[in-house]
């Protein structure tokens, strides 16, 4: 019974904070001039940005409530490593990192994360399980590497899905819905492991969606790379802590395919000035997928190639696939916990 | 279903992550002899290492080959402007 309200809380405090902060935060993110331009309008328009600090607050909020109520030091380390990736976010909204400094950077949200494992070794197991054959054998030293690896890795993929209006808000809710539903499995099906693993997730689950409400075109509202970065470390401690890795990465796949066109620019960075725009905006207001054959190959201009879109139509497609996704993800969760 | 073949890119993506999984624990965690000195098991642990990053790095070689393959079909049958 107070298992089940705490659960409630770690979603509802978030949430509802957030919903009923942003309205009088952008008016005061407005009156300060912190105003991005929203490229694919036209004409242009501002939009409030970063919302990364009020959502960051919403994730502290609902993960100390987790954290007092199961006294457990999962979602403190889960904050933590969101934390830096926050500040690290801010401080590029604010003054602006360079291209490779701020991959670089977020490695040291992986360590503040794997760093409380000090205090708790229970923080996370070494082990990887997979679809219906199990689990590997603990590797600690190869395990925190990785987990360590995953921070920049996920943070950077997240930061790349927030291009339109409504896309990193939706991706959020989404991937972190599916990670809810494996740890909810893992829970259900495995004596001994702690529901507050499962509590953990709600706070981003909350978070995202009263984003939602805010980001989803036309958008009030823009994160900034404080929120997307914020949103994609607070998910890698997730499927760390929840020990649901494979699932969350099917989850993200849009997000991979997203991030071949890291490779095609590393592959072109010797030649970069001939790498091509990968979209434009047409003369008929619609968004065009470049038919140059070397282009960078975005999850964008792949959903463009199939025709011109909107905006809308665009976020819509990518949405469709992200849930797509998703379903794969928790096919995945259910061949590893229930069979 | 303008979006099929992108959702048939995430399905392989899904299917070759069984697919690896089967391979791992079926070829690569029984590989080798009970190593018994310090030398064999460092060997043995850095030869699986390898062919769990191999496994790895054909996941993605095989969805970015599949990625390629779609754009180059959609960018060849695209209308070409007259001149």
């Amino acid at each position: 019974m107070v298992e089940g309200g705490l659960l409630i809380l770690a979603f509802a405090a978030p949430f509802f904070l957030l919903v009923g902060l942003f309205p009088s935060y952008l008016r005061a993110l407005t009156r300060m001039g912190h105003l991005a331009e929203d490229a694919h309008k036209n004409p242009p328009t501002k939009v409030p940005m970063p919302a990364g600090p009020l959502l960051f607050a919403g994730l502290v909020v609902g993960e100390v409530a987790v954290a007092v109520g199961f006294r457990t030091l999962v979602p403190v380390a889960v904050a933590a490593g969101a934390g830096v990736a926050f500040a690290i976010g801010l401080f590029d909204d604010l003054y602006v990192l360079g291209g490779k400094t701020k991959p670089l950077l977020l490695f040291f949200a992986g360590l503040a994360f794997v760093s409380l494992a000090v205090l708790q070794p229970t923080l996370y197991r070494a082990d990887i399980y997979f679809p219906i054959l199990g689990d590997t054998a603990p590797h600690f030293i190869i395990y925190t590497i990785l987990a360590v690896v995953a921070f920049p890795v996920v943070a950077n993929a997240f930061n790349m899905m927030d291009a339109f209006n409504g896309e990193i808000s939706w991706f959020a809710l989404l991937t972190s819905l599916a990670l809810l539903v494996g740890v909810m499995l893992r829970t259900l099906f495995q004596s001994g492991f702690s529901v507050s693993r499962m509590a953990s997730v709600l706070p981003l689950v909350g978070v995202a969606g009263a984003f939602l409400f805010y980001n989803r075109y036309p958008s009030k509202a823009f994160d900034g790379d404080s929120g997307s970065l914020m949103f994609g470390a607070a998910f890698a401690g997730l499927a760390v802590t929840g020990g649901v890795e494979i699932a969350a990465i099917i989850a993200i796949v849009p997000a991979i395919l997203n991030s071949f066109y890291t490779l095609s620019s590393v592959r072109g960075f010797v030649e970069r000035r001939k790498i091509a725009r990968p979209t434009y905006v047409g003369d008929d207001g619609l968004l065009h997928a470049s038919m140059e054959e070397d282009a960078p190959n975005t999850l964008v201009r792949l959903v463009l190639l199939t025709s011109s879109m909107t905006e809308v139509e665009l976020v819509t497609s990518i949405v469709a696939l992200t849930a797509v996704a998703c379903v794969f993800s928790v096919a995945t969760s259910v061949l590893t916990w229930v069979f | 279903m303008k979006l099929f073949p992108l959702y048939m890119i995430e399905l392989v993506a899904f299917l070759l992550i069984i697919l690896e999984t089967y391979v791992f624990f079926t070829f690569v965690v029984p590989l080798g002899p009970i190593p018994h000195s310090l030398t064999d098991y460092t060997a043995l642990a850095l030869l699986k290492m390898l062919l769990i990053f191999a496994l790895g790095a054909l996941w993605f070689i095989v969805l970015d080959g599949l990625t390629r393959l779609y754009v180059r079909t959609r960018v060849r049958s695209a209308p070409r402007p007259s001149s």
